[in-house]
């Protein structure tokens, strides 16, 4: 057969793919829909996982960078308040933190974030937490939504997903540290975490 | 052999057994499944997939959306016509370049020791340990190694006519 008609109707395979793909895009739920052009910042930098980012915002209020909250595991400083333990951190978007502090923050009232998908989300998450499903395509207007409500941009906001290897809460954290948010700390070994401490759990697509 | 041979195929040269359409149909129907079984997970949940593609560090991050919406069906499609037996070399052709890519992207991050998720059948990460997936992404080299001997199956045997009826 001649070469230029097999390589014809692959291009017509392809378009037509490009066509399916489309209108199903077009007729999918939000939560499977997907922009055609993503913002990956660190699509081809293999070292992962990203323990925070030192990514400076465009205007970025300043250079008094606060004390570092208090690392991994360790116990919380029950006499301190949550903004003297957990400061804002203006020169960069996040600070991982371990159980402790995730578990304190928590019982303070603090408000947390699952960056995990809906579906995800629904089927158990951290009592209290506001579902951002960094990989849905309503993500950019769900952050802006959040900024809107005018919230103290240097309170601690506590973002979680699935642990180990998972990104998505730092991909949450610069999208939120990218519209001014100063306080935003990564609860590292995220929802399994949370559940391996026998902490409670809440089902269903609400806080 | 024998039945190897199309009728009124006397006076040819043999049908090679490998190239018979009684196995080249078979072939077709097995390949033009896996690809559709492939692709379903895919067409039902893009973000997932965008997100296993992701992992895999090799494409810029404008593209990675675009090729989660596209390549599934691309998938279903080559698979399609596989099945139904049209165009079957453009589709054998396409499988081939598809498996070629997975080949390629598992490999090169096996080399660099960047464990992933494969995301061929499943697009939810299987929670696994980083040896774990290293030791899959081996098992799926070989796995895609295998399909794309199918994929030489059906270009070499569609350079002669399927009979009508085993069509």
């Amino acid at each position: 057969m001649n070469r230029r008609v097999v390589w014809g109707r692959i291009a017509i395979l392809v378009v037509l793919a490009i066509v399916c793909a489309a209108a199903a895009n077009l007729a999918a739920s939000k939560e499977r829909k997907l922009p055609w052009v993503g913002i990956y910042a660190r699509a081809l930098d293999t070292s992962a996982p990203v323990p925070s980012s030192s990514e400076s915002r465009p205007s970025s209020p300043s250079s008094a960078a606060p004390a570092p909250a208090a690392a991994t595991g360790s116990a919380p400083a029950a006499a301190m308040g949550a903004s003297a333990r957990f400061p804002a951190h203006p020169d960069k978007a996040s600070v991982e933190i371990g159980g402790d502090d995730a578990e304190a923050l928590h019982k303070e009232g603090r408000l947390f974030l699952d960056a995990r998908r809906s579906s995800v989300y629904a089927e158990g998450h951290i009592p209290g937490a506001r579902s951002f499903p960094v990989w849905e395509s309503d993500i950019d207007g769900r952050v802006k939504a959040f900024f809107d409500e005018g919230l103290d941009q240097n309170a601690p906001i506590v973002i979680y997903c699935s642990g180990g290897d998972c990104e998505d809460s730092h991909m949450l954290a610069e999208k939120l540290y990218m519209v001014g948010f100063n306080a935003l700390y990564i609860y590292k070994d995220g929802f399994p975490g949370w559940s391996k401490r026998g902490l409670p759990v809440t089902k269903g697509a609400n806080p | 052999m024998e039945q190897a041979r199309a009728p009124g195929d006397e006076g040819r040269e043999p049908v090679s057994w490998l190239t018979s359409p009684w196995l080249t149909v078979r072939v077709q129907i097995g390949l033009g499944a896996i690809f559709l079984l492939a692709a379903l997970p895919k067409i039902t949940d893009p973000p997932s997939f965008a997100h296993m593609i992701y992992n895999y560090r090799l494409v810029p991050g404008a593209v990675v959306n675009a090729m989660a919406l596209v390549m599934p069906w691309v998938e279903i499609l080559a698979g399609l016509a596989l099945i139904l037996g049209v165009w079957r070399r453009e589709a054998a052709v396409v499988c081939g370049l598809l498996l070629l890519v997975f080949l390629v992207a598992i490999g090169v991050n096996l080399a660099r020791g960047h464990a992933v998720d494969c995301g061929c059948f499943d697009v939810h990460a299987a929670g696994k340990t980083r040896e774990e997936q290293l030791s899959d992404m081996r098992w799926v080299l070989l796995r895609d190694v295998g399909i794309l001997v199918l994929v030489v199956q059906v270009l070499a045997a569609s350079r002669r006519p399927v009979s009508p009826a085993l069509r």
